[in-house]
This record gives C-alpha cells, sequence and structure tokens, in this order.
C-alpha cells in the first residue's frame, strides 16, 4: 500500500509536468519527431537565440562577460536594450534586424563539460526552440557543439570563444561558424619573433595535459620550428597536479635551453610558476615566453622581474592600442550598462569596457555581430536556411581589433596581437608588440582535417613555409606601423 | 572497536584489528612480506635501475634524488596539516566531513583577501613586500573564520543526528555544493594566491640542485602543528576527555562530562587545521574554484591509507602519498611518466587490498 | 500495490502519446537512465550494506568500451568498427569484468571505508581515462551512434522504460532467491555467516559485478542518448551527483533511484523557469545553490529521502493499514 502511494506520486508528477511542458495531444507519437516541433514554426517569425556560457567550473567567472559580449553587439547594431543597468544575465528586449526580431530564448549553463552543455543546448533548441546558438565557451564544449549542430542542419550556430581546432577542422559541421581564432593560432608568429629576434634556437615546452592546452603548444611548436627551431622538452602535467616540482625538475635549466613557453592554466598557473622559481631560478624576461595564461590579470604570481616576456594573443589586443574603432568599441559598452560583474573584476561590478577588452567578452561580441550582419546580407529572411547559412560564410566582419573572415571550414582567419609584460612603476602589464595578419588555422600544412589532434608529441618539430612568417606588423607605443 | 586518535601503545594496534577481521583476511599475514619486498624493489628501481626516466638513477644523480626526497616530506608536511583536521573529526565523532575541502578554501580566500588588504596590492606581489606578520595575520583570520564556519555547521546540522553516518555525510556534502557555488559568487572563477613571508623566502643549494626554504619552512610549521595537536591530545584534561570519548563514548558520558562541548570543541579544532591547510596551501599552489573538492580528495587519501581517526596513520599516510607524488613523474620511465598520477593511486589501492581499514585504521 | 506498479508502467508506456518530444525524449530519457545508474548504488545499499561512488565509473567504463569499439575511422580512440551490437556486448563483458575484479578487491571493505574506496575508485577511473588517451580521445569520444534499431528517439526512451522495469523487478526477485538471501546475511552479520560456511567476500564481489552490469546498461543507453562520452563525464563532480539523487530518493528504496533522477532532472531542467526563482535572484548562475540547499532540506526532513517523507506525509494523514 504504501508503494502505490509513491507510484502514484510519481505518475502523477510525470504526467502533469509532461503536459504542463506546453504537449500537444495531436495524433500519433509527437515524441517521435527527429525535429523539435518548435523549430519548424519558429523560422518564419524571427530569431530565437539561445546563448551558451558556463555558470560553473573553472570558467564559472565568464558566465556574465560571454553573455554581455553577445547582448552589446545586438545593441549596437540590432537595437536590444539590456533589460538591467548592471547585469547582462537579465536579459535584453527590441532587437531587430531588416525587420526580423531577435528574441533571447534562454542562456545555457555550462560547466566546462561537454555532457552537460550538449543538455544545455538540447534544452534551448529542443524545449526553448531557439534556432539560433551562440557558444559555447570552451574547448571539449566546442566539438559537442559543433557535432549536435552537423546533426541539426536547420540549427545555426555561431561559436562564443572555444579554442579547439577540431570544433571546425575535423568536424566541420556546415552550420557551424567561428569568428575568432583557435588556441594555437593565438600563439603564431611567437616562434617567429622569439626565434628571429630574440635570437632562441632551443626552447622547452610546458603545457596542461589536456586539449587546450595541446593544442596552446601546438601552435607556439608549429610556429617556431617552422622558422628553424628546436624544441627540446614538451613536458605534460596531468590537470589536477598540485605540487608541479617534479614536472618543472623534468624541464632543462636556465643556462641548457634559450627559454621555456608556458600554456598552464587555473590554478596550475600559480603552482607551476612557483616551482619553477624554487627549483630552476626567476623568472625573468628574457627566457620566458607563454600563451593567454600569462596574462598579468591571470598569472598574478608573476613578480616585475618578468618584464620582457612574450605573451600570445587571445582574440583582442592589449589596451595599450587605441584605435578610434577600439575607443568606439569601448565607449559603447560603458554607454550600455553602468557595470558589470565580470571576472576581470572578480566578479565585482566594474566598468563594463573592463570584461570588453578581455577575449572571452570579445568572442562573443563577434558571434553577435556575424548573427546581425548576416541578417542584413539575408535582408531579415531566415526560412532559406542554406541561404543564410551562405550568407554568415561569406561575411567578412569589420571588427574593433581587426577584420575577420571565414576559411572553408568555417573557422576565422584573423590578426593575431602579440604582446611584451612591461613592468609599469611596480605593476605587470602587457604591451602590445606586433600583429600577424592574416593567421588560419591550417598552419601553412602542419594541421589539416587528415592530421591528428594536437596532443603530446603532435605535431612533429618540422620547418616549413608560413604565409604569415616574417609579415608580422610591428606596433610602437601602441600604434601598428603599417 | 574504535580507532584510537593516538596510538599510544603500538602492540595493541597489530593485535585488535586481526581478531575482528581475521576470518576474512587471509592477506593479512603475507602483508609484511608485500609491503618488504616492495618497499625493496622501489628502492633498487630508484637507486640502480632507473634509466629512461626524466630523473635517472640516484647513484648517477644523487643531487635530483634528495631533491626528490625532501619534495616528497615536504608536500608531505602540507598534506599532514589538511588530513589531521579531517582524522580528528571522524575520530571522535564518526563524521566524514566533506566540509572539509570548502573550509580549507574559504580559508585561504579570506586569507588572501586580507594579505592583499594588508600589503596595499592585489597582484605582482612578491615575498620581499611580504612581513611575516602580513602572512601570520591572514593565517590566524582566515584559519579564524574557517573554524567558526566549522562550529556552526556543526551545531546547526551534525548535533542532532549523532550516530547517522551515511545522514551526516550527505549533509555535509550538500553544504559543500552550497559553499562552493557562494565561494564562486563571492570571490570570482581567477586563480588567487598568497604570498610566502619573504623572511622564509630563500634559496639553499643541496647537491648543486636549487632547493627553496618555503618548503622547509611548509615542513617546520607541519611538524609544529603535528607537535601542537599531540600535546593538546596527551597533556591537557580535554585532550584526555577527547580520547576517552574516541575509545568510548558512553563511558565518557556516563562519568558526567559534557560530550557534546567536547564535540564542539573538537569540531572548533579541526576546521582550524582546515583553515591552516588552506593558507599553506594557497601558499604552496594558489587557490581557485575546485581547490576545495582536490583538497578534500587529498585528505581523504591520507587518512585511507593512514587509517580513519589515527593521528599516526595521518602522519605515516601523508608521508606515503607525499612520496608516491614527488617519486612517480621522476623516476617512471619517461614514455609512462604521464601515467604518473595513476600511480598514485595504485599505491592507495595496493595499501587498501593488503589493509583494508589503512595502516592503523580498524573497523568502523 | 501490484496494480499501481502496472498502472505507472502502462502510464510511462504511453507517455509519448500526449507529452512534448522534449519532455519525452530529454527528461524522461534522461530520468531513466540516471535512474537505472542510481539503482545499481541502491541494490548494494540495500541488500549489500555497500554504499559505492563506483557506479557512474561502471557507465563510464560501459560507454568508453562502446565508442572505441563501434567507432570506425574518427580521430578519437581506438576505432575497432565493429558491429553496434558487437561493440554493446563487447562494453557490458569488460564493464562486469572490472566491476568483478574491483568488487574483489573492495569486498573486505565495509561500511564508511568501502565508501571512501569506492570514491577512489571513481577518481583512478577519472584518470585512467584522463591520461590513458589511446581509449579515451584524446579528449573524449564524440559523434556514438546508436545501433540503427534504436534509431528514432522514442524508442530510446522505451529501451531505458524496459531496462528500468527489468531492472527493478530483477532486482526485487533476487532479493528473494538464495543468493539475494545470502548476501543479506552477509549485509546483517558477516561473522555468522562466514561460519555457516559462506564466502563473504565472493558474494560481495558478485553482488558489485550485478550492480557493474547493470550500471553498464544505463552507461549504453547514456552514450546512446548523449552521443559523445569524455573523461569530465565521471569527475568526481557526476559522481557526487549520481550519490546524491540515490539518496535524494532514498538510499534503501530501489523505486526511490527513479524518484530521486526524476525530481534531480526536473530540478535542472525546470527550475530556472519558474519566475518566482528568477525574482529572488536565483538565476541559473546560482543553480548549485538551489540543488544543495534542496539535498540539504530532504536530508535534515528525512535520512530516507524522498520515500521517508511520503511515508511520513501518508502516516500523518493516519493511514495505519501496513
Amino acid at each position: 500500500m504504501r508503494r502505490s502511494k509513491v507510484l502514484t506520486l510519481f505518475m502523477a508528477l510525470a504526467l502533469t509536468a509532461g503536459c504542463g511542458g506546453g504537449g500537444n495531444a495531436s495524433s500519433g507519437l509527437p515524441a517521435d519527431q527527429k525535429q523539435p516541433a518548435s523549430s519548424g514554426s519558429s523560422t518564419g517569425n524571427g530569431i530565437r537565440l539561445g546563448i551558451l556560457g558556463q555558470c560553473e567550473g573553472p570558467f564559472g567567472g565568464f558566465h556574465e562577460d560571454v553573455v554581455a559580449g553577445t547582448t552589446l553587439a545586438l545593441a549596437r547594431f540590432a537595437g536590444a536594450s539590456p533589460s538591467s543597468k548592471t547585469s547582462a544575465l537579465e536579459g535584453f528586449s527590441g532587437a531587430k534586424v531588416a525587420g526580423t526580431p531577435i528574441e533571447l530564448v534562454g542562456i545555457g549553463c555550462g560547466d566546462d563539460t561537454a555532457d552537460r552543455i550538449v543538455q544545455e543546448v538540447r534544452r534551448l533548441v529542443e524545449q526553448l526552440g531557439a534556432n539560433v546558438i551562440i557558444g559555447p565557451l570552451s574547448g571539449d564544449e566546442g566539438i559537442a557543439i559543433a557535432e549536435y549542430a552537423k546533426a541539426h542542419p536547420d540549427l545555426t550556430v555561431l561559436a562564443g570563444i572555444s579554442g579547439s581546432q577540431e570544433q571546425t577542422l575535423h568536424v566541420r559541421a556546415p552550420n557551424y561558424f567561428r569568428f575568432y581564432g583557435d588556441g594555437a593560432i593565438w600563439n603564431a608568429g611567437l616562434g617567429d619573433l622569439l626565434h628571429n629576434k630574440e635570437g632562441w634556437e632551443t626552447v622547452a615546452v610546458i603545457a596542461d595535459d589536456y586539449s587546450f592546452g595541446h593544442t596552446s603548444a601546438a601552435g607556439f611548436i608549429a610556429d617556431f620550428c617552422a622558422v628553424g627551431g628546436k624544441v627540446t622538452h614538451r613536458v605534460f602535467p596531468p590537470l589536477g597536479t598540485t605540487d608541479y616540482s617534479s614536472y618543472i625538475a623534468q624541464l632543462p635549466n636556465p643556462d641548457e635551453v634559450d627559454g621555456y613557453f608556458w600554456a598552464v592554466g587555473g590554478t596550475g598557473t600559480q603552482a607551476a610558476l612557483e616551482a619553477f622559481v624554487n627549483g630552476k631560478g626567476d623568472l625573468t624576461g628574457k627566457q620566458h615566453a607563454g600563451n593567454l595564461f600569462f596574462n598579468p590579470d591571470l598569472a598574478q604570481a608573476l613578480g616585475t622581474d618578468i618584464a620582457g616576456a612574450y605573451v600570445g594573443g587571445f582574440a583582442t589586443l592589449p589596451s595599450d592600442v587605441r584605435t578610434p574603432e577600439i575607443e568606439e568599441y569601448l565607449a559603447a559598452a560603458d554607454k550600455t550598462w553602468e557595470s558589470i560583474p565580470g571576472a576581470l573584476s572578480g566578479n565585482k561590478p566594474a566598468k563594463p569596457s573592463v570584461a570588453a577588452a578581455f577575449g572571452f567578452f570579445y568572442g562573443y561580441y563577434t558571434a553577435g555581430v556575424a548573427l546581425a550582419e548576416a541578417l542584413e546580407a539575408v535582408g531579415g529572411d531566415i526560412t532559406d536556411v542554406p541561404a543564410f547559412h551562405k550568407a554568415i560564410a561569406g561575411l567578412t566582419l569589420d571588427l574593433p581589433y581587426g577584420d575577420i573572415k571565414l576559411d572553408a571550414n568555417r573557422s576565422g582567419i584573423v590578426d593575431v596581437g602579440l604582446s611584451r609584460l612591461v613592468n609599469e612603476s611596480g605593476k605587470v602589464v602587457q604591451q602590445t608588440v606586433a600583429i600577424v595578419p592574416g593567421v588560419d588555422q591550417t598552419f601553412g600544412g602542419t594541421f589539416s582535417p587528415d592530421t591528428p589532434s594536437p596532443g603530446r608529441d603532435s605535431p612533429a618539430c618540422a620547418k616549413r613555409d608560413l604565409p604569415w612568417a616574417g609579415k608580422a606588423i610591428t606596433v610602437v607605443n601602441g600604434v601598428p606601423q603599417r | 572497536m574504535t580507532p584510537a586518535l593516538i596510538d599510544t601503545d603500538s602492540a595493541a594496534v597489530e593485535s585488535r584489528p586481526a581478531l575482528a577481521v581475521s576470518r576474512f583476511a587471509p592477506l593479512r599475514r603475507p602483508s609484511g612480506w608485500v609491503a618488504a619486498v616492495v618497499a625493496v624493489a622501489f628502492a633498487a628501481w630508484v637507486l640502480f635501475l632507473a634509466d629512461g626516466t626524466p630523473a635517472g638513477p640516484a647513484v648517477d644523480d644523487p643531487g635530483r634524488f634528495m631533491v626528490t626526497v625532501l619534495d616528497g616530506v615536504t608536500f608531505a608536511g602540507l598534506l599532514f596539516v589538511a588530513a589531521s583536521g579531517f582524522t580528528l573529526i571522524f575520530g571522535l565523532m564518526r563524521t566524514v566531513n566533506m566540509v572539509h575541502g570548502s573550509l580549507f578554501l574559504l580559508a585561504a580566500y579570506i586569507a588572501i583577501r586580507v594579505q592583499e588588504t594588508m600589503v596595499g596590492r592585489s597582484r605582482n606581489i612578491v615575498p620581499a613586500d611580504v612581513g611575516v606578520l602580513d602572512w601570520v595575520v591572514p593565517l590566524l583570520v582566515g584559519a579564524g573564520v574557517a573554524a567558526v564556519l566549522g562550529l556552526l555547521v556543526q551545531q546547526v546540522f551534525l548535533q542532532w543526528n549523532e550516530g547517522q553516518e551515511m545522514r551526516q555525510t550527505m549533509v555535509t556534502l550538500a553544504i559543500t555544493v552550497v559553499l562552493a557555488d557562494q565561494m564562486l559568487r563571492e570571490f570570482g572563477g581567477l586563480a588567487r594566491r598568497m604570498v610566502w613571508p619573504g623572511a622564509a623566502t630563500h634559496f639553499l643549494s643541496i647537491a648543486g640542485e636549487r632547493y627553496p626554504t618555503t618548503r622547509l619552512f611548509m615542513l617546520a610549521l607541519a611538524v609544529l602543528v603535528g607537535v601542537l595537536l599531540w600535546l593538546w591530545l596527551t597533556r591537557t584534561s580535554v585532550g584526555m576527555i577527547i580520547r576517552a570519548g574516541v575509545d568510548d563514548r558512553q563511558m565518557v558520558r556516563g562519568l558526567g562530562i559534557n560530550i557534546r562541548r567536547v564535540f564542539a570543541l573538537t569540531f572548533l579544532a579541526g576546521s582550524f587545521l582546515a583553515g591552516v591547510g588552506g593558507v599553506m596551501g594557497a601558499s604552496f599552489a594558489g587557490a581557485a574554484p575546485g581547490t576545495d573538492g582536490s583538497w578534500l580528495l587529498n585528505a581523504l587519501i591520507v587518512v585511507i591509507i593512514g587509517g580513519l581517526g589515527s593521528l599516526r596513520g595521518a602522519a605515516a599516510g601523508s608521508l606515503l602519498y607525499g612520496t608516491v607524488v614527488a617519486f612517480s613523474p621522476a623516476y617512471l620511465p619517461s614514455q609512462y611518466s604521464y601515467y604518473a598520477i595513476i600511480m598514485t593511486f595504485g599505491l592507495l589501492a595496493l595499501v587498501l587490498a593488503v589493509r583494508p581499514y589503512g595502516l592503523f585504521g580498524r573497523p568502523a | 500495490m501490484k496494480l499501481a506498479f502496472a498502472c505507472l508502467v502502462f502510464g510511462l508506456a504511453l507517455l509519448p502519446a500526449v507529452a512534448t518530444p522534449f519532455f519525452v525524449n530529454f527528461v524522461m530519457t534522461q530520468t531513466l537512465i540516471l535512474g537505472l545508474a542510481a539503482a545499481t548504488i541502491v541494490f548494494l545499499a540495500k541488500y549489500g550494506g555497500m554504499i559505492s561512488l563506483a557506479q557512474l565509473l561502471m557507465v563510464g567504463i560501459a560507454g568508453f568500451m562502446y565508442g572505441n569499439a563501434a567507432l570506425d575511422g574518427g580521430a578519437r580512440g581506438l576505432n575497432l568498427g565493429w558491429h553496434p551490437w558487437a561493440a554493446a556486448g563487447f562494453a557490458i563483458l569488460v564493464t562486469t569484468l572490472v566491476a568483478f575484479v574491483l568488487g574483489a578487491i573492495a569486498s573486505r571493505s565495509t561500511g564508511i571505508y568501502f565508501l571512501m574506496l569506492t570514491l577512489v575508485y571513481g577518481v583512478i577511473g577519472y584518470f585512467v581515462f584522463a591520461q590513458i588517451v589511446e581509449i579515451s580521445g584524446p579528449g573524449g569520444i564524440t559523434s556514438i551512434q546508436r545501433p540503427e534499431l534504436l534509431g528514432p528517439p522514442v524508442l530510446l526512451y522505451y529501451a531505458g522504460l524496459l531496462l528500468s522495469v527489468a531492472a527493478y523487478a530483477g532486482f526485487r526477485a533476487l532479493g528473494r532467491t538464495a543468493f539475494g538471501l545470502a548476501l543479506q546475511g552477509v549485509r546483517d552479520d558477516p561473522v555468522r555467516m562466514a561460519s555457516l560456511g559462506f564466502n563473504v567476500p565472493l558474494h560481495r564481489a558478485l553482488a558489485f559485478a550485478l550492480a557493474g552490469f547493470v550500471a553498464g546498461l544505463a552507461g549504453l543507453l547514456n552514450v546512446w542518448w548523449n552521443g559523445q562520452i569524455d573523461p569530465a563525464s565521471i569527475s568526481i563532480g557526476p559522481t557526487l551527483i549520481l550519490l546524491i539523487i540515490a539518496v535524494i530518493g532514498g538510499i534503501s528504496s530501489l523505486k526511490g533511484a527513479w524518484l530521486g533522477a526524476f525530481v534531480y532532472v526536473l530540478v535542472l531542467t525546470y527550475l530556472r523557469d519558474l519566475p518566482l526563482v528568477d525574482r529572488i535572484g536565483l538565476t541559473e548562475a546560482r543553480f548549485n545553490t538551489v540543488i544543495g540547499v534542496i539535498v540539504l532540506m530532504i536530508m535534515v526532513l528525512s535520512p530516507e529521502g524522498l520515500t521517508g517523507i511520503v511515508h511520513k506525509i501518508r502516516k500523518q494523514f493516519g493511514e495505519t493499514r501496513p
């Protein structure tokens, strides 16, 4: 008798929730449709936008930033007005391009895992009826969402800031577009600079032992080896390492190698750098370079001695470069909100331009701009999905930090900004030194749909011609010397 | 059968557990042999045979070997501090306190904030900027907050369901989930770090290898914590009540002692130790979301190896775990060094296969 | 009682005719998969007195093994290119064998030690798949297809329903067999059972292997439903979530496993849509706080989870029939 009560309750709950979810008791089995019922009907009446952010996990602090990025793009180019002056998470209203309204149906809440993001995108698409997705944020999520896009050809996905190479190079979903670079691209040109300008012949690489670490290292290795450098050591400490000293010990001593390249993120950044100081010697600008994790906001363990070190790019340029377009973009962010609690301000309210100047915000911004411009290009008519996708693929976006167009696999061909760390009266800041123009994700044939994903041993160190070698545009005092 | 917090009589340790479980423990007797064989094989490998490993045989590179030993011992110190509070609480109250990791991280975050305020800068702080007080005051503030919060958790959520292990575990697990989310909201998602005081930051040369005094400082702190704990438990009346409570709770109660107050005090001390561990951990390796889970796991591993509820077990477990963490990346063949982290857990499986209740533990 | 059970199954079988595709193919399918996996925790706890945190690892092993065996020519995994059903059989076989070996190693631990040992299993499993990239990707195995027989998503729902009913009935029936009774004897008094000549560790290991087998089935459904699996799928976070599901429902109530899964999926999917929740500042960004508070409340109210709460409410209304 007890059991029956529970079971009845269970059943009642199930049925209520099922019908309450908006069930249409039509003939046959509605659940047997491969396509969600809502997506077909919604194509006629505008864009139903879902944004995939991350509110948990290591990038949980950037949730506000990324939603704000897309919101700013739609505020600037689609007339959207945010519902709150102090947060982007409240959504926006009034967005419309060429007569087609853009409605935000939901914000997905990822936790840096592929499983969760697939569930979130299914909720946005299959329950809330989204027909355009902007996101996701991180590498493995990107691969999963690209696969999801491939299986749902009517959906349109504009990637957020996910940095894995495979989501475009290997998956090649025709409806998945990425208007920014990948983790490898962001280190393009760094090897050229270090080898030819700083005279590094040999380098030791230390990177996280997972896809983003591998991809970052791959971009650097491909570039450094292409111009004739040698990689003597590749050390990959596993994620979850607390004591890095045994891994640091596997690196050569400072007198045995010209320099070190770092791609260790999260808590690992502080712990690994600390372990280096403990075991090998002080961190000097002359001998160190890193990917975006070397940003002084992320790598707080860097002392002032690190001045002189080179840092790879990450979608935007450091704050010393101030073109009119950038000024306009940052001012627009400050006009859209009074403040937003972005990650760089420790999720405390701060000027929106602080978040807008960083890559996470900007990646989602480029996706929003792409959406608005593509709608403009098709005159607001999204009933012909292939034509809409073709319009997106053909876009060249005129963006504040450089123009971006897409390659054959719908991944961005971008300009990469390389910077150096300088000591500004006791505070380490980034100073842009070069802009590497027109970088694409194949690295002159190093990576292709048939090559293995970047890994512990791949790519091999080989000399080859890179289209951008020697073409870097020098930047002096924030002004590119074109 | 209850685990003793302090095993004053080692003979008792040998005889008591064997009684209850000997029927299911045909492997128990050869455990000494297994341990000896493993130890000899390990020593032979590290000393002479380890060609093709990142470090090379110890006879060829004694400096590297000594540094690896020191790395293991000093990291073990941090592990001990992190695990001692956990095992203290379990020993007396049988509570698997999942909040331990959250208290660890919370103390770290708070100490970092206090230190940044005291130094007047939030980044690029170098040890030279940090006086001894700039480290000790944040330590006390952070650990103090952790202690108070731990006590609060115990008073509100754990006092009335004493003895229901699973329920308490789940309650603390739920609190952990909430705390982690709230810390993400309050402190953001970026990694932060605490800076060692300049006075403790020097570098030695050990057989030609550079070695930092901060790691030795960490070890010294751990030894200090261990000695103070031992004195507290053996030389004070409260400590004696705690030890008596571990052995027989009902008897202590029957003697008219207010065991609830002792429980509260134990939770306060255990949470304070979690906080001290957190501040040391943040100075050693930084703090970020996720640090709570990984240090809860570290504490768990240490006490599983050593035996739940045994302080001596915590020390032994820390040493063993620290040694494996330091040696496996250095002395596994180079092509297998990616699997070093699996080795750490292999140790655990080995210990448990031979001694299901850990080195110094008894059946719960 | 049997009637109510039959009614429930009947209702669930008819559900696709009345509910939205999303509710059936997402909410209910996920509920059945998580419920099936959580039921193995309950089975071990209820009949064997062992609370296992290694069940999600079994789910993961089955998923990875299927992905490695069934995929053909992709960039990830071993790409053995087997027939999907051969791959499924292989996955279940490997999972069951691993479960038996792990169960044998753990068979002398009990209580909180068993809980922690299995937690360590889960963590080892995570690192094995994270570090041995040959079998896990690298970075996970993607674009996993389900067998053609289960092509339409609704059939996956029915597969989940069928396996859930079979597992529920099977576990209950097992409790009355000689093996099941012996297992419960081992749970209550291992010393006496040993002296009566029962092989205590073997009984525990076999129970663990059986739970692994069923969790493996859940793993197959999961990987067919999700289309991909990566090491993060079996990290410590989701491992604890599965335990939370079992505990929400009631750790010693088999049906509670599905009830817990249903509540979890409902909260995960629908809670943030409630306008009230939004207004008090609990946006999706604070979702974990909500889950934590819910679990906390359930555990404070009743150690037997929702099933226990339902029983209490029933008593309040004065029903006294046994």
